[in-house]
């Protein structure tokens, strides 16, 4: 893939629907269980890991000739890691209100599967823009399953979304708890691959991760 | 045997530059961000006791989970209008810091959650009004988690029970220690008010 032209159009719309991290990588479906109760949350969450997967993707595509080969995952692993804390750090300092919001949500990035797997599948074989775009189109991918994915659970488990009710009745409250959590990951993917059969002509997708 | 020399080293070079990056942003950083909170801690505390006039001083530390806590009594013209105890509840992954105070009534003022690190979504809940206004009037006796619908009592977030009994139990904690340092001298008060 290492041709002079580069398709951006392709990267972002592999990103967004050809690859969706969630819906089509089945990747990082832990943490898109456990933020997704709420709208906010999951947005939150992808605009975080939309920020470091760019970083670090970027990163690593000017290493990729210093890295050795065979210690690849473990330097990547820690291109991840320092990214993050560095994240962590200056947002602590100099955007409170910010790191009040999302705080919680930037360290646990280090441990997710996708922002390694795309330093490996993508970064580590493109130069810089194309990684970086690769990146944010796969965070973009992510924030919107993420998103999608907090309004469906959030509408049913709470009765509201973005923490504004709209409904007084009571609620599914399993839509909130983790079992919900696989409940609309599994009911999303199964109907987003039905209208890419019925309407697309696809193949449908959905491998397996964690 | 030169590959494991060249592999190691290469290793060894990326994690020195990550510890380097790591490092001096925290030097960079922990200077503004220990200002940040300690400013944020001022104004919380003012928060928690609106009707002081003169300012909140520590009057003592106490202990809880083997870490110690500052206690503060709010003043106005020296005499108390309130009690303030920071405190912390073990949650299920971190300890949720709270300040609490109590009014000279020794009935819960309010809550506040400084800290906490539960899950977003789940945990994260007992931040709400909802939750922590439960707490607003009760006595010691009457916090009490339980998990059905009260109004003697605390109830449960659903899903997040928990986080709802650490911060029960911090709260408690904490009133617990401001009556014990100064249920007495208030009751005294009192008693002095009614001979006169």
């Amino acid at each position: 893939m290492t041709t002079d032209k580069v398709n951006y159009g392709t990267i972002i719309k592999n990103g967004i629907f050809g690859e969706n991290p969630v819906f089509r990588l089945a990747l990082s479906l832990c943490p898109a269980v456990a933020v997704t109760s709420g709208v906010k949350n999951g947005f939150l969450m992808g605009v975080a890991v939309l920020f470091v997967m760019t970083m670090v993707n970027g990163t690593v595509s000017l290493l990729r000739n210093f890295i050795n080969p065979k210690v690849r995952i473990p330097s990547y692993m820690f291109i991840i890691a320092t990214w993050v804390t560095v994240t962590d750090l200056v947002m602590a300092a100099y955007a409170r209100d910010v790191y009040k919001q999302m705080g919680l949500y930037i360290m646990l990035i280090v441990a997710f599967a996708i922002v390694l797997s795309r330093a490996e599948m993508f970064a580590s074989k493109n130069k810089l823009i194309p990684s970086m775009v690769d990146g944010a189109a796969m965070g973009m991918g992510f924030l919107l399953a993420l998103v999608l994915l907090g309004i469906f659970r959030e509408a049913l488990g709470k009765g509201s979304l973005w923490g504004y009710k709209f409904v007084e009745t009571k609620p599914l409250l399993i839509m909130i708890m983790p079992t919900g959590g696989f409940f609309a990951m599994g009911l999303m993917m199964g109907w987003l691959n039905w209208i890419d059969r019925k309407f697309f002509g696809g193949t449908g997708g959905g491998g397996g991760g964690h | 045997m030169k590959d494991m020399i060249k592999i190691t080293l290469s290793l060894v070079a990326i994690f020195i530059a990550a510890a380097i990056i790591m490092g001096v942003t925290y030097k960079l950083t922990s200077p503004i961000r220990f200002y940040a909170e300690k400013k944020e801690k001022e104004e919380a505390l003012k928060e928690m006791a609106p009707d002081a006039k003169d300012p909140i001083a520590v009057a003592g530390t106490w202990t809880v989970h083997s870490k110690s806590y500052e206690y503060y009594a709010a003043t106005t013209d020296k005499k108390p209008v309130g009690y303030i105890a920071s405190t912390a509840g073990k949650g299920y992954s971190s300890f949720i810091l709270m300040l609490v105070s109590i009014d000279t009534g020794l009935k819960v003022k309010e809550i506040k959650i400084l800290h906490h690190g539960e899950t977003p979504g789940l945990g994260d809940q007992v931040e709400e009004k909802s939750f922590l206004g439960q707490f607003t009037g009760k006595t010691l006796n009457q916090i009490v988690l339980v998990k059905t619908e009260t109004k003697e009592n605390i109830q449960a977030i659903s899903g997040a029970t928990i986080s709802s009994r650490a911060v029960t139990n911090g709260v408690k904690d904490a009133v617990q220690t401001l009556v014990d340092k100064y249920g007495s001298g208030i009751a005294q008060a009192a008693a002095n008010e009614v001979k006169k």
